[in-house]
């Protein structure tokens, strides 16, 4: 093809090129301002046009680890809460959604499909529809700024994807393995233990890690249920801006510090990030 | 049951590692157990979803027909009245209309840049395996920090953008959030920016799986690039697309961070979407009862969505449907 009609088919393949180093250049600019002006000197963190060349320092990261800068506590403690809440949340999506998922590939449990679906279908619940009754039961509960307020509703609008990961890949477990064993007289739980488990450690890290992110990254419950002792790092980055203008090193240095851990994560995981918020649809 | 198989399980284990002969008898099935030992299985996650989800709806639906308020005093019965109040109320109307736009505009916007980047990144090569990992990066900043960034790009003063517009010979002091149709171009840009990679990578995905037969025919016919990607290639994309618009559409409903901390809602109420309604309502203006309507009203718009989901993310992942 390239041979007949080198033009028509050479061009098109240009313009693609360009426009997605274009696209990736662009995309770039808003990570690199975060990432410079974190490491930028007091001085020239707001200097137009931008500094390019300065001697690094640390000193932002330093200042708002130790707290005081406009917050009601160091940084250090907002990102200790958001990893507690994490593990946490993280924790339970996973101890809550294996279970369910083995019941739901159980071949004689006759509520699977429709078992299925509902839990699926509740992926498009809005979170905004559940923050104000549980903000109203949890004042009743006295338990408003505690971590279980949060960990709770993290765990139940992760379980959709986690759900749906964990059935999909026990499905893809031939059958014939879990009865070759049980003709071998494997007992249930030798089954569970031995065969399976080995087997969706993939999976299980690929939903965790997924379950992990959002839960970081999570923003509503925590700015409504929270006041000062459960405080995640997403709601006191925000208060890095204030009415009387922002401080940019403290605010890109607390940016950096929220998303260095996810954006690790997600290079990690790479395509099956796509993959398993997609539920599964796209490998 | 699963008591007596625990008991068991370390005789079983043994003979299994001894490589000693079968049971003598295979009482139950491997993925049999009957219907009980599923529902005790199924119940902590049921219990907790229902308690997140079914339960605050129909909490929400018993304070819309109430005057009830966030600072106590115990509300009274008034019917429908928060719904007619949400209906007739231009404010709820404008964000509803604005909602439905931002979901529309963001979600066409990010399909079709994100079929663009796919076509080229789909070609496996070293370089492109580079580009993707670079272009899933926005895609892993929390929303609240890019949203941040954005907020001090924009800055008229100081904000890169601004200065970068200026060197290319575009206006250089434009306030872009102190103008709605400004404001609405920066969120819609910041969802562009965030979002775009993930469509990207699901068509890429669909593209890669596409069986390349059909293409080669094409070509031999003499059919041209553009000719065979418009009616070879896209038409065996379509599922992959329905994923993408349909995953897309879900979460740009649920969108919040982005528009309360880049606008706040504003200038004005300008880019006050249903969730930001709804959360000033409830919880600013603590008015439970009236945003209660609204919510519910907003519960029942995306729960029109729940078919399509079932059909085009369901069916493609469901093993038992193939």
């Amino acid at each position: 093809m390239n041979q007949t009609t080198p033009g028509r088919s050479r061009h098109p393949r240009l313009i693609g090129r360009f426009l997605v180093w274009l696209w990736l250049l662009a995309s770039m600019v808003p990570l690199l301002f975060m990432l410079t002006t974190s490491l930028k000197p007091a001085g020239v963190a707001r200097q137009i046009p931008p500094t390019w060349f300065f001697r690094p320092t640390f000193d932002n990261y330093a200042q708002i680890l130790t707290g005081g800068n406009g917050t009601s506590a160091g940084f250090g403690r907002l990102l200790f809460n958001s990893a507690a809440v994490t593990l946490g949340a993280t924790a339970l999506t996973i101890a809550l959604a294996l279970p369910a998922a083995y019941a739901l590939t159980m071949r004689h449990f006759r509520a699977r499909r429709g078992l299925s679906s509902w839990i699926l279908s509740t992926y498009m619940f809005p979170p905004i529809v559940a923050v104000i009754p549980i903000f109203i039961y949890a004042g009743k509960l006295g338990v408003i700024d505690t971590y279980p307020v949060l960990i709770v509703p993290y765990a139940a609008f992760n379980l959709p994807i986690a759900v749906w990961i964990l059935r999909s890949s026990i499905h893809q477990i031939p059958y014939e393995i879990q009865e070759a064993a049980m003709v071998d007289g494997a007992s249930r739980a030798t089954i569970l233990r031995r065969i399976l488990w080995p087997l969706l450690i993939p999976s299980v890290a690929t939903a965790a890690i997924l379950s992990a992110i959002l839960s970081w990254n999570e923003f509503l419950f925590a700015l409504s249920l929270t006041r000062s002792a459960a405080k995640t790092s997403p709601v006191g980055v925000q208060e890095f801006t204030g009415m009387f203008g922002t401080q940019w090193g403290a605010l890109t240095a607390a940016g950096s510090l929220i998303v260095a851990p996810i954006l690790v994560m997600t290079l990690v995981l790479r395509r099956r990030i796509v993959s398993g918020l997609s539920f599964g649809a796209v490998k | 049951m699963d008591t007596h198989d625990s008991q068991h399980a370390g005789i079983s284990t043994a003979r299994v590692e001894a490589g000693m002969r079968p049971a003598a008898a295979v009482t139950s099935r491997p993925g049999g157990g009957g219907q009980l030992g599923a529902w005790v299985l199924m119940a902590p996650a049921l219990v907790v979803l229902l308690v997140m989800t079914v339960v605050p709806a129909v909490y929400l639906l018993y304070s819309s027909f109430r005057s009830e308020s966030l600072l106590g005093g115990s509300g009274s019965f008034v019917g429908l009245q928060n719904y007619r109040d949400a209906v007739s109320d231009p404010g709820q109307r404008h964000a509803l209309g604005i909602t439905v736009a931002f979901v529309v505009a963001a979600v066409v916007v990010e399909t079709v840049l994100g079929l663009l980047l796919a076509v080229p990144l789909a070609a496996q090569s070293r370089s492109n395996n580079i580009a993707v990992t670079v272009m899933l990066l926005p895609f892993a900043v929390t929303p609240v920090v890019s949203a941040l960034i954005t907020r001090e790009l924009l800055n008229p003063n100081y904000g890169w953008i601004d200065y970068f517009m200026g060197l290319v010979g575009l206006p250089s002091h434009v306030e872009w959030l102190s103008n709605p149709t400004t404001a609405w171009i920066a969120v819609l840009g910041l969802d562009v920016w965030q979002w775009t990679p993930f469509v990207a990578l699901i068509l890429m995905a669909g593209l890669q799986s596409l069986p390349q037969d059909p293409v080669e025919a094409a070509a031999l016919d003499g059919a041209g690039p553009w000719q065979t990607f418009r009616y070879i290639t896209l038409p065996m994309l379509t599922p992959f697309l329905a994923i993408a618009v349909v995953l897309r559409t879900i979460q740009a409903f649920k969108t919040f961070d982005s528009f309360k901390v880049l606008t706040g809602g504003g200038p004005g109420t300008s880019t006050e979407i249903l969730n930001l309604n709804i959360y000033r309502v409830a919880l600013q203006s603590f008015r439970t009862g009236a945003a209660a309507a609204v919510a519910i009203l907003f519960l029942i718009l995306l729960t029109l969505l729940v078919p399509v989901l079932l059909r085009v993310v369901g069916r493609g992942t469901d093993p038992e449907e193939a």
